[in-house]
């Protein structure tokens, strides 16, 4: 049974600029316990994807359907989403300002703890004690009293994986969690984050391909608000199809580091038939005026892609 | 660090009363005329002698540098000279008068700031709402509206049409006979604290309604969001505090404002605290008062000051004495 099923989500900011088209007919279906990977350029809208599915985006017109477990969440009204949010389903952030600066961490845990029923002060700051250990920090008891200034970028986020996971939820949202943070400190965080979810359901918001690789079973990749590949890991990285996705992985320091030509374009302005074909290498005549679907590779099952030249060999 | 810090803030409270102090000395050599002829007029042509005496006596014959150092020495001392009105020291007159203003200054200042922050709050979080706005637009008006005016329409509402509470003055007629009693001065205490109350919410309101907007883009108020918060336990827990912090400073300097609107307030109520005085000095041009009134204002301000100082530490978890802002 899928956790998530997604719909033809469209979500679109109204702005004094335009209409910006931040997620465009997204359809990605999560299974119970599997780990998706989402990657893409800034701006392809992977944090507004994320954000939609807790409705968490202000100022947005969504449209489509989310279904969490059989629930149309776009359905619900406020007091039944702010039941899942936390519970249910909880958003990793990036660290640095994600927690709030006045607040001890260990009371910010424990709040969450205590808005699932524990209602006892000490209890929930045990509690969230017992989070923050559970994510490898050392003297958690001491930690648990002391302010987000006083710690560091990678303890940052060690806190906010305590968080999101204080109220055991089935789904999580980490929105590029590893961002940020140096090469070594990472490592551990990517590691972590593999770790404590792996009984659970998770969408990995990332533009680091090697922690998407470390860590999830299959692996989207979006791109002016279009999913245009997507795949199980080991598929994607062995066999990228979407020229776009190739582009990513060349532009890796370990593969030469060639950046894709060109500048993600404005979600204002999206261009016409393919999105990348301005970007391209190697565009046919309809590339630029038919707008390709998101099929099966012929090639490799369960292997989706939206390019015109997909089966080119 | 922290003594180092406490000694560069008392060095520049200090700098601040100086230049006060030096600009009173200024203005009032500034005026056209002599000074002897702004405080007895027609002396030096009618008593030529006791002119000179005069002059002689208060320092007035001297260079205006000696005069000037003269003045703080003497301030600095506390003397700060004798009102002509009362024929007492100065500071003796405004000690008696800035405990009547305290008695309804402290209210007003405590109510004005829990109604304008819980207002404020509620207001720019809420921001754009229908609450939102009905509530800006009548605190726009409020705020428009002089103190003194307030003052007037509370004495004919609930004093003269409804005689719920006495016109003005600090104490019932009978406490001739009784003693002044509290309750009977906390009556009469009621509608100045009104008053001043009314006509200072507005000030605090905007500053909490600007500064709760602000925290509503906030990364940490998403995250809140996020765990299933309401948004009133948001507003409470996260973004109450947050958003004070600024206001601790501004409230120190909005005090200087509520001193002003006091001088209107207490002289209609006829309160008889420093804005009473202020009025009655400069009814009678008693200069050696109103040089004093305006030193005790500074001195005020420059507390407060100092105590915003000292407690934005106390709220604000990142900054410890001495790592300032
Ligand atoms: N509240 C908003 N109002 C208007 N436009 C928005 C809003 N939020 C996001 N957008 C726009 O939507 C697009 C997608 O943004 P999004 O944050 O999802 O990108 P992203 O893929 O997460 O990028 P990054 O990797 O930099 O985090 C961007 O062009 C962004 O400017
Ligand atoms: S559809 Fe055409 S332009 Fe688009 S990615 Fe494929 S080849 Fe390139
Ligand atoms: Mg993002």
């Amino acid at each position: 049974m899928s956790i998530l099923a997604i719909n033809d989500l469209k979500v679109q900011f109204p702005t004094p600029e335009g209409l910006v088209k931040a997620v465009n007919s997204v359809d990605l279906e999560l299974e119970e316990g599997e780990r998706l990977g989402m990657i893409g350029e800034t701006g392809s809208g992977k944090t507004v994807l994320g954000l939609a599915v807790v409705r968490l985006l202000s100022g947005a017109e969504v449209e489509g359907n989310i279904e969490y477990r059989g629930k149309k969440l776009l359905l619900l009204d406020e007091a039944e989403m702010r039941k899942l949010r936390g519970r249910e389903i909880s958003v990793i952030f990036q660290s640095p300002n994600s927690l709030n600066p006045v607040l001890k961490v260990g009371d910010q845990i424990a709040e969450s703890i205590r808005l699932v029923g524990c209602s006892n002060r000490q209890d929930a700051k045990k509690k969230a004690v017992q989070a923050m250990e559970a994510v490898g920090m050392p003297d958690a008891e001491l930690w648990a009293d002391r302010y987000p200034h006083q710690f560091s970028g990678g303890m940052k986020e060690r806190a906010m994986i305590a968080l999101g996971l204080a109220c055991d939820p089935r789904l999580i949202i980490a929105d590029e969690p590893t961002k940020g943070l140096d090469a070594n400190i990472k490592a551990q965080v990517v590691e972590l984050i593999r770790d404590v979810t792996t009984d659970k359901s998770l969408l990995f918001i990332t533009h680091d391909l090697s922690a998407a690789a470390q860590i999830c079973d299959r692996i989207a990749v979006m791109y002016c608000g279009e999913i245009v590949e997507v795949g199980r890991t080991e598929e994607i990285f062995a066999n990228p199809l979407h020229p776009y996705t190739e582009g990513l992985f060349r532009s890796l320091p370990i593969m030469g580091m060639k950046a894709i030509r060109g500048a993600s374009p404005s979600l204002i302005d999206i261009p016409s038939g393919c999105r990348f074909h301005p970007r391209c290498d190697r565009p046919c005549e309809n590339c630029a005026k038919a707008h390709p679907p998101l099929v099966e590779a012929e090639s490799s099952p369960g292997h989706l892609m939206r390019c015109f030249q997909h089966d080119r060999g | 660090m922290k003594a180092e810090y406490l000694m560069r803030r008392a060095f520049y409270s200090f700098l601040a009363f100086m230049v006060s102090l030096t600009l009173t000395f200024v203005l009032l050599h500034l005026m056209p005329g002599d000074y002897l002829h702004s405080i007895l007029p027609y002396l030096a042509e009618k008593n030529p002698d006791a002119a000179r005496m005069f002059r002689e006596q208060f320092g007035l014959n001297r260079s205006i540098s000696e005069q000037y150092l003269l003045y703080v020495v003497n301030v600095v001392r506390g003397n700060w000279g004798y009102s002509f009105l009362y024929g007492l020291p100065v500071l003796a007159v405004i000690e008696e008068k800035l405990r009547w203003t305290l008695v309804i200054l402290f209210p007003s200042t405590v109510l004005s700031i829990l109604i304008g922050m819980a207002v404020g709050a509620y207001s720019g979080w809420r921001n754009g709402s229908k609450t939102d706005l009905s509530v800006l637009n009548f605190m726009i008006f409020v705020g428009a509206v002089p103190s003194y005016w307030w003052a007037m329409l509370l004495i004919l509402i609930f004093g003269f049409h409804l005689n719920l509470f006495p016109l003005g003055g600090y104490a019932s007629i009978e406490a001739l006979d009784v003693g002044v009693r509290i309750s009977d001065v906390l009556r009469h205490a009621a509608l100045p604290v009104t008053a001043l109350t009314i006509s200072s919410v507005p000030g605090t309101y905007y500053l909490m309604r600007n500064s709760t907007l602000q925290t509503t883009g906030e990364e940490y108020v998403l995250t809140a969001r996020s765990k299933g918060l309401r948004e009133m336990e948001i507003l409470r827990h996260h973004a109450l505090k947050n958003a004070m912090l600024p206001m601790v400073t501004v409230i120190a300097l909005e005090l200087a404002q509520m001193i002003m609107g006091s001088v209107f307030v207490e002289t209609i109520f006829s309160w008889p605290g420093l804005g009473l005085l202020t009025f009655e000095a400069l009814r009678v041009r008693d200069l050696p008062l109103l040089q004093g009134i305006f030193l005790m204002d500074t001195l005020m301000v420059i507390f407060a000051n100092i105590a915003a100082d000292l407690s934005y530490p106390l709220i604000d978890p990142r900054v410890k004495v001495g790592e300032n802002v």
